[in-house]
């Protein structure tokens, strides 16, 4: 019996003993490892589409880059309670770590250039069948890092540039904003190339050329490259690329009604299907959340509305009928649309302050009474009435007023508003005063489409003590305004102190 | 066995007769026959305990039921000793019956102490390894064993709290790691956790292994220290069943909140400060959110076993129910749990096991009410049937917050947890020779989890965004597999003692989860309720994961005494990690240690030491206390994009984490230089320690630049190298006169922590408003200093920097005057600075107990000084800029009351309200009754014919005083956080607890 005991327990414990070194090698069961992954087309498909889903985090177009570009510029502030988010759109940077005001928007941004690089390095490597569609993704990719180098140079301006996959110890240097201009236009003019004329109906939403040259302009125009950005805005117009034209309904820019239609130039896809959060869990959402931060007090967050002088703005001028421009109706909810129009706000009658507006594009109050974190309404980042008035200005600026005044009459005549020389006779041929007028107009067609901080600084209005006290009638944020600081966000504080190779603007 | 037993027995005897012989014949007509029965203070009978009579050799042994009889004269002293037990010494009197009780010597040199693979006798410890009576954490109504141990062990800081299942946060010598401060648990064997689901009841012994060369023998785990228990077993003789029941009324602390009146007054200025128009304050209503969140909590703690044994073989067995209804509105915790541990032998051969069943379940806590009922103000009704759902929050206009209602939280927003978990080990033991022993261990533990989350309609805050109901749903399973096989070696060659051990472990652990959401649900008309399965409603997701990882290693240990005054110990250990790359798998961790026993040098010849020793160590453990997998980089599939003209989801992939692939283990080096020294009989007792502990190569995540696009977690590196030296000392004294017995203890812990480098290119973390910076301790307060408030504009005016510039031109008279410490005239972050530590100068403890006859008293104090906290609390309710309710009396600065220090209150602007200011930092001393109970022993002249041997009643009281000039709710907070473990920031606080509690055993 003993011994039967014995031998079993040596035995049992020695096979236990065996072949132990052998279980540390424990791959995941749950993921893909870099190493594995970007082998196939498909890898190098899902790959490029990652770029697309950064659209959906909230630093940026999902939420909190409208508070930079929208809230900060005179069309919008904050009155939210939350006084550290509100003083972030008025110049009160106090805490340059703020997630929310700051560093999530960098961190997003870097985070889709981390995806673009992983394309640009890894699907060179990977054979296709078609060696077009390798092509076209990486033309994506490069686009997609312009878009975001784009407004990353407009928020800071001086940034590091990464052109090559993150690696923890990273510390990537700071450039002037020129050189970051000049590598978003390298890499646009290469997506141009390759990118296809017009995408097939199941891919509606990737670039194709016309939103590279739009995106192109969009860079030559900062830096007044006037000539350059006339050559590409006419790929869109006269040029082959001449395939847009306005839509007749106004509103048809802001709903999830008719998307991806003949007006939009590059536009944002957002969906409803996923209900998780802005993050990388499972269900991540593929939603914008302005709506919900935008919406009128007891129906959204309310951290973000409309300056009252966009009302007035509008009311300006009448339109061929003797009505009020329409574009009001669809771009704001004020105290007079329920008298104007006959709207109500998500069906409810006004209950806000007489001077108040929210903004309406994107609302979904044309079919619910109240918001979520889950609009799916696409948001078109540019659209061909942009286009139209950015031509015009590019004519203005190389002295060709007379020739731009039928861009901007295209679009008024599609919200029945008189040509632009007979609204205006006193404008004439006089550079300054078309200019004058163009900013109006880009007003009343574009408000609350987060062009406005651009054109403040293109214009050079942010440059000057006269003129910054011009804007600061309409938004009094703006007499917090340090002319030559806060043109500019300051660079996360956090970047400086862990990057010898990055300086904090010397302004702040 | 049994041969060898009674062998013993027959010897004793024979002794006894021998002895008695002698007396007859010497002193026969003196004596007469002393009897009686020696127990141990509960009550226990004490076998084989000596029976002396002072000053002969005289003596008698006592039988199973501890019962002697021995022949003495009546004026003779009988001495009383057993192993274990202080020796007691009573005179005859003329008594023919002399019943005794021994108190137990827990500074016993015989003590046996388990070290881990083994034990060793206290005596020849080279290493820190502190003892805790069991009975010690059992008198406490806790959660986890770490609770029990707060103020009992010097080096141990252990913070906990009160919600209900929360388990504390316990951190031997200091912070030595930046992941996780949790020491490794040894229970019987088994390598674990001693979560919320152990029964501390079960405990027999504890013991806490602090100092490298001690902990050694568990290699890559035992990083952060060990905590070894053994739980009860059963002992030879009858059956002992034992049954204890305690009830305890638990009460929060409270803040002091103002009521409507007084709060609308300060509403409004801080509004009329700021020029913008009043709320208009609904002064109906006047909720103190305090008393309808807040309500006094109850525990019960029910206990019962059973223990026996025979001559090869004994049993016990336990069973527990601990409920905790807590003192929050919707928490609770209930557990329910089950023990048998048995252990027989035949022959060299031997076996046992330990089994542990438990179930336990919590109703977590949603949101935060400690902080909702202070954000809330007075002046939100707690219910506004205009609400979607039916609760009041803020509204804007008229109390404009956002705050949530903790009701409707905890309605609708609902968590519970359940865990049922099975822990046990068997192993099996041949002695082949007395000297040479095998033993092998096979351990298994196993949990089965289940997460119930159900968000149901209704809002809890002001502009929620509507949300559809949904239920989500996990089941999860853990496991752990180990096995060990280790040979000792143990025999004496004369003067020479030499053990040696060798053995080989290997464990793997695994958890794996399957979670499912779905939204909409269906309300089940015949109840009004949810229906709460993964059944009904739409929307499903599923998903799940696994990991899995595996430790092998290989130890060797060598312990030699030569004459009980050299001691020397050496432990060699080698682990190999599945969780790094190859190359970096395998890890070699050495340490050596050595004693000398002064006091029992041939030379040495001071009768007042009784014991003298001096030890020291130095060794190096490897730490592997990371996710699996880290090394490595994944590939982020869970993305999805909108495209097409039908406006379709299409799969996205790619990499969002960053790894390190070049991981290797985190490298503990500690040195320990300790000395024990026994005085008046070893009745004063004191041990002193010094150490220094410098970790290297420390796995941590730290933030690394966002110009990576890093997300996902932050990638373990080995960063950053922290080192933490300091001192233990304890004092203990313990006396016996008579009947009356007491004794006190006094450990104090000193510890200096410092980050040596931070690694990883990194000059310097800040966390909220901390810095961890090199050359300081780990989360330094980082923030700006205020120096008083403007009185007039004048003083705004004046206040320039050296160049003339008038630094804070915007301020008005009450505003906060910030120090413009970097010169520049302005106010930015340039101007923070290092202004204090979050660290404790020291922390104490002291604990003293006194027993008289069957009335027993004890209490544990424990002290904190010197750490600066912030004042969560202070930080909202002070701030004015946004609402909230506010502290009562306090009197801000107006034209009027220019005296003060609390500025002026100013909705909407944080000039006055920054949380980035030593504005909210405060003095976290604190000195706290964290014990005090007393106990009465029934005795046993009422119990006689009762059959119930034993019966005891305490009352006892826990954290009922608390000296502190903390304004929040508690000095004595966790934060979870390693960089911000000074932040109050809405901590569960301790609770006052009364407990009654009986114990009979028969």
């Amino acid at each position: 019996m003993k011994k039967i005991i014995l031998i079993t327990v040596v035995f049992v414990s020695l096979m236990f003993t065996a072949s132990c070194d052998d279980q540390l090698e424990l791959s995941n069961p749950n993921a893909l490892t870099t190493d594995q992954y970007w082998k196939t087309e498909s890898d190098a498909q899902a790959g490029v589409n990652s770029i697309y889903a950064m659209f959906y985090k909230d630093g940026l177009w999902a939420r909190w880059i409208y508070f930079r570009l929208d809230l900060t510029s005179d069309e919008g502030f904050s009155n939210s309670p939350w006084t550290e988010l509100a003083d972030w759109t008025r110049f009160n940077y106090i805490n340059y770590n703020f997630w929310e005001g700051n560093v999530v928007t960098w961190r997003d941004t870097y985070k889709a250039i981390f995806r673009c690089n992983q394309v640009l390095a890894n699907v060179p490597n990977i054979s296709f069948q078609n060696e077009e569609n390798k092509k076209q993704i990486l033309a994506q990719a490069k686009f997609l890092r312009a878009l975001h180098y784009y407004y990353a140079a407009v928020l800071w301006e001086n940034i590091p540039v990464v052109l090559t996959p993150s690696l923890p110890n990273d510390l990537p240097e700071q450039k002037n904003v020129t050189e970051v201009w000049a590598q978003i236009e390298k890499d646009l003019n290469e997506a141009y190339a390759d990118l296809p004329s017009t995408w097939a109906s199941d891919q509606t939403g990737r670039p194709d050329k016309g939103a590279a040259k739009a995106f192109l302009a969009k860079v030559y125009m900062q830096q007044h490259k006037w000539a350059d950005a006339k050559t590409a805005l006419e790929y869109l117009i006269s040029g082959p690329g001449a395939k847009y034209s306005l839509v007749s309904n106004y509103k048809d820019n802001f709903t999830d009604v008719n998307e991806n239609n003949s007006e939009s130039v590059f536009e944002i896809q957002f969906g409803d299907q996923r209900k998780g959060g802005t993050d990388e869990s499972q269900s991540a959402a593929v939603s914008s959340n302005r709506a919900q931060f935008f919406a009128p007090r007891s129906i959204g967050w309310s951290d973000g509305q409309a300056r009252f002088w966009l009302v007035n703005a509008f009311k300006q001028e009448k339109d061929k009928n003797n009505g009020i421009d329409i574009r009001l109706k669809h771009t704001l909810f004020y105290p007079g649309l329920l008298a104007d129009f006959g709207d109500k706000v998500y069906g409810k009658d006004w209950q806000w302050g007489a001077d108040e507006a929210w903004f309406r594009k994107g609302a979904r109050d044309y079919y619910r009474s109240n918001e979520d974190y889950y609009n799916q309404v696409n948001y078109r980042l540019i659209r061909y009435a942009d286009i139209l008035l950015r031509y015009a200005e590019v004519l203005n600026e190389t002295g060709n007023t007379a020739g731009a005044y039928q861009y901007v009459d295209q679009v008024r005549a599609r919200v029945n508003m008189n040509t632009l020389a007979a609204a205006h006779p006193e404008i004439g041929n006089d550079h300054d005063k078309f200019l004058e007028r163009l900013k109006t107009e880009r007003v009343l067609e574009l408000a609350g489409e987060s062009v406005r901080w651009e054109d403040l600084k293109r214009w050079g209005d942010l440059d000057s003590q006269s003129s910054v006290d011009k804007i600061s009638l309409r938004d009094p944020d703006f007499k917090n305004f340090k002319v030559g600081k806060n043109q500019r966000l300051p660079i996360p504080q956090v970047e400086v102190a862990n990057n010898p190779n990055l300086k904090q603007h010397p302004e702040y | 066995m049994k041969a060898k037993f009674t062998q013993i027995l027959k010897q004793r005897y024979y002794l006894l007769f021998f002895f008695s012989l002698l007396l007859q014949q010497t002193y026969a007509q003196q004596q007469i026959t002393v009897k009686g029965r020696v127990s141990s203070t509960t009550g226990e009978a004490i076998p084989f305990a000596n029976v002396g009579i002072k000053n002969t050799s005289n003596g008698a042994v006592t039988d199973f039921d501890g019962s002697y009889s021995i022949p003495a004269k009546p004026t003779d002293i009988l001495v009383f000793s057993s192993q274990g037990y202080k020796s007691t010494e009573v005179s005859v009197n003329n008594q023919t019956s002399v019943n005794v009780s021994l108190t137990p010597d827990a500074l016993s040199l015989n003590e046996v102490v388990v070290v881990g693979y083994g034990s060793q006798n206290k005596k020849d410890l080279t290493g820190a390894i502190s003892v805790v009576k069991a009975s010690e954490i059992q008198k406490r109504q806790i959660t986890t064993v770490a609770d029990g141990l707060q103020g009992l062990v010097t080096g141990v800081k252990v913070r906990g709290g009160g919600r209900p299942g929360q388990e504390a946060n316990i951190e031997i010598r200091g912070l030595k790691n930046l992941q996780n401060t949790n020491p490794l648990y040894v229970i019987d064997g088994l390598i674990t956790s001693a979560n919320r689901d152990f029964n501390p009841n079960d405990i027999e012994t504890i013991q806490v292994l602090k100092d490298a060369s001690a902990a050694a023998i568990y290699g890559s785990r035992a990083a952060n220290g060990v905590i070894i228990i053994t739980t009860k077993k059963g002992k030879k003789g009858p059956l002992v069943v034992e049954v204890s029941a305690k009830s305890s009324f638990t009460s929060m602390p409270r803040y002091s909140l103002m009521g409507t009146d007084e709060f609308a007054k300060l509403n409004n200025q801080a509004y009329d400060n700021a020029g913008i128009p009043r709320q208009n304050l609904n002064m109906a209503v006047n909720t103190d959110w305090q008393d309808e969140v807040f309500e006094n909590g109850m525990i019960q703690d029910y206990n019962v076993s059973v223990a026996g044994g025979g001559e090869n073989s004994s049993f016990f067995m336990s069973g527990n129910y601990f409920g905790n209804d807590g003192t929050v509105v919707g928490t609770d915790f209930d557990r329910i749990s089950f023990r048998v541990n048995s252990s027989g032998s035949k022959g060299i051969f031997s076996i046992g096991e330990n089994l542990a069943i438990s179930n336990s379940k919590t109703d977590e806590m949603s949101g935060n009410p400690i902080i909702d009922v202070y954000r809330l103000t007075p002046t939100i009704p707690v219910y506004d049937a205009s609400n979607p759902g039916g609760y009041g929050y803020g509204k804007q206009g008229v109390a404009d917050t956002f705050g949530t209602n903790p009701l409707a939280l905890a309605d609708f927003s609902n968590a519970t947890n359940e865990n049922f978990r099975i822990r046990g080990n068997v192993w099996t033991e041949l002695k082949f020779t007395p000297w040479l022993k095998y033993r092998f261990n096979l351990g298994y533990e196993t949990s089965f989890d289940s997460y119930n989350f159900m968000r149901k309609l209704g809002n809890w805050t002001l502009n929620q965004p509507a949300e559809q109901s949904f239920i989500n749903q996990n089941k999860a399973r853990s496991e752990t597999l180990l096995y060990e096989n280790t040979l000792t070696f143990k025999k004496a060659f004369g003067k020479h003692d030499l053990t040696v051990l060798v053995g080989q472990t290997f464990q793997k652990d695994s958890y794996n989860q399957i979670y499912g959401t779905k939204r909409n649900l269906i309300i089940n008309p015949s109840t009004g309720q949810y229906f709460d399965v993964l059944d009904l409603g739409d929307l499903p997701e599923v998903g799940g994961f696994k990991n899995e990882a595996a430790l092998t290693s290989y130890l060797g240990r060598l312990e030699y005494n030569y004459d009980n005054r050299y001691l020397f110990n050496a432990v060699i250990r080698r682990d190999g990690s599945s969780k790094f790359s190859d190359e970096n798998k395998w890890g070699n961790f050495p340490s050596v240690s050595a004693g000398w026993r002064l006091s029992n040098e041939p030379f040495f010849k001071v009768d007042a030491i009784k014991d003298l020793k001096f030890r020291a160590s130095y060794g190096e453990l490897g730490s592997g206390n990371i996710d699996p997998y880290q090394y490595q980089g994944f590939v982020n599939k869970n993305g999805a994009i909108v495209l097409g003209n039908d406006q379709v989801l299409y799969p996205s992939g790619t990499q969002v984490r960053l790894a390190n692939s070049q991981l290797r283990w985190e490298k503990l080096k500690q040195t320990n230089l300790g000395i024990d020294l026994g005085l008046l009989n070893n009745d004063l007792r004191f041990t002193g320690d010094y150490f220094i502990a410098r970790t290297e190569d420390v796995l941590f995540g730290f933030p690394i630049l966002n110009t990576t696009g890093n997300d996902g977690g932050n990638p373990i590196s080995n960063a950053a190298t922290v080192e933490n030296k300091g001192f233990e000392l304890e004092l203990a004294y313990s006396k016996k006169i008579n009947s009356f017995s007491f004794n006190a203890s006094v450990n104090f812990t000193k510890l200096n922590n410092k980050l040596v480098s931070l690694g990883n290119g990194q000059n310097e973390s800040i966390q909220g408003n901390t810095i961890t910076r090199a050359g300081n301790a780990v989360g330094m307060w980082y923030v700006l200093q205020t120096d008083g408030l403007f009185q007039s504009t004048a003083e705004v005016q004046n206040y320039k920097n050296a160049d003339g510039k008038v630094i804070m031109p915007n301020a008005q008279p009450g505003d906060i005057r910030f120090k413009d410490v970097n010169g520049d005239g302005e106010i930015t972050n340039e101007d923070k600075d290092i202004v204090g530590s979050p660290w404790p100068e020291f922390e104490m403890g002291l604990n003293a107990g006194a027993e008289y006859k069957g009335f027993d008293f004890s209490m544990n104090w424990i002290a904190s000084h010197g750490a600066t906290v912030y004042d969560g609390f202070r930080s909202v309710v002070d701030r004015f800029d946004d609402n909230s309710n506010y502290r009562t009396g306090i009197h801000p600065w107006t034209p009027e009351n220019p005296n003060t220090d609390f500025p002026r209150i100013v909705k909407g602007t944080t000039l006055n309200s920054r949380g980035d200011s030593d504005r909210f930092l405060e003095n976290g001393d604190f000195i706290r009754l964290k014990y005090i109970g007393f106990g009465y022993n029934i005795p046993q002249s009422v119990l006689a014919k009762s059959g119930i041997t034993r019966a005891r009643l305490t009352l006892s009281a826990q954290n009922v005083i608390t000296i502190s000039k903390y304004k929040g709710l508690d000095p004595e907070f966790s934060n979870s956080n390693i960089f911000e473990r000074g932040v109050d920031n809405g901590a569960f606080p301790n609770l006052q607890t009364y407990s009654f509690g009986v114990e009979f055993s028969f």
